[in-house]
């Protein structure tokens, strides 16, 4: 039962930055979903450093599952997606998609060999 | 909404709920082979979602910005995650599970973006057969 409460409130901080730096998006002039970008890169590179380096349960639940998942999005992200598709704006989606993947993955791989 | 302790508490109550529903997803459908079914469901349902509420939950119910961003920014961006999939797809990597990371990683990068397109229909429909109603209870 705790561990729903460490869950819970590793994601809330984590929701909270998110929100944060989502806010930057609209004083960027940048037609492209950046910060989304950056946050589920820089989760996934967290999330690395946090699996190699935490041996403890609770700690890896309330930063892991907790803080990274609610700070990375994947439902934003494929709704920013589909947007780009209504748009026609095809290029666009396409690097959105290809960028997110290639650097959340290597990401990760990253942050856990650093 | 300006207030930051306000949209600390939306998102409060939302990231709780959303985060907590997928740890809960996670431990349910647990799969003998280490399969991340728990993580698919969570995302694709989230992905699903989100875009129905945007487009056209938000307008249906008059839904106030505070509950947008209890139940967007907090519940349903807590609830999907990108994080834990990087994870899993390593760890199916490291244990050369390949036909689990290949289906894995389909499903999650173009299942997600069809159910996301799929989403966006199902609210403009859903709008569509409210204005046809509404339209013949005023005749």
């Amino acid at each position: 039962m705790i561990n729903f409460l460490i869950v819970g409130c590793g994601a809330t901080v984590g929701a909270f930055l998110r929100n944060e730096m989502t806010l930057i998006q609209s004083k960027i002039k940048i037609d492209f979903p950046v910060i989304t970008l950056l946050i589920n890169i820089m989760g996934a590179i967290a999330l690395g450093i946090f699996t190699a380096q935490i041996q403890n349960g609770a700690i890896l639940l309330l930063l892991g599952t907790g803080f990274c998942g609610g700070f990375t999005t994947y439902g934003t992200f494929n709704m920013e997606l589909s947007q780009l598709w209504f748009q026609h704006q095809g290029w666009r989606c396409f690097w959105y998609f290809t960028l997110t993947y290639i650097f959340g993955i290597l990401g990760f791989i990253v942050g856990i060999h650093i | 909404m300006r207030k930051r302790s306000e949209v600390f508490l939306c998102l409060f109550v939302g990231a709780f709920i959303g985060s907590d529903l997928r740890y809960l997803e996670s431990l349910v459908f647990k799969t003998s082979h280490g399969f991340p079914l728990g993580t698919l469901i969570a995302n694709l349902s989230g992905a699903l979602f989100l875009p129905f509420l945007i487009h056209y939950l938000q307008d249906r119910f008059n839904l106030s910005s505070r509950m947008i961003l209890t139940l967007s920014t907090g519940m349903l961006g807590s609830y999907t995650t990108f994080s834990t999939f990087t994870s899993d797809a390593y760890r199916l990597y490291s244990n050369g599970q390949w036909w689990s990371l290949l289906i894995y990683m389909t499903i999650t990068m173009v299942g997600g973006f069809l159910v996301a397109v799929l989403g966006n229909y199902w609210a403009a429909s859903s709008a569509f057969n409210d204005y046809v109603k509404e339209k013949g209870a005023r005749k």
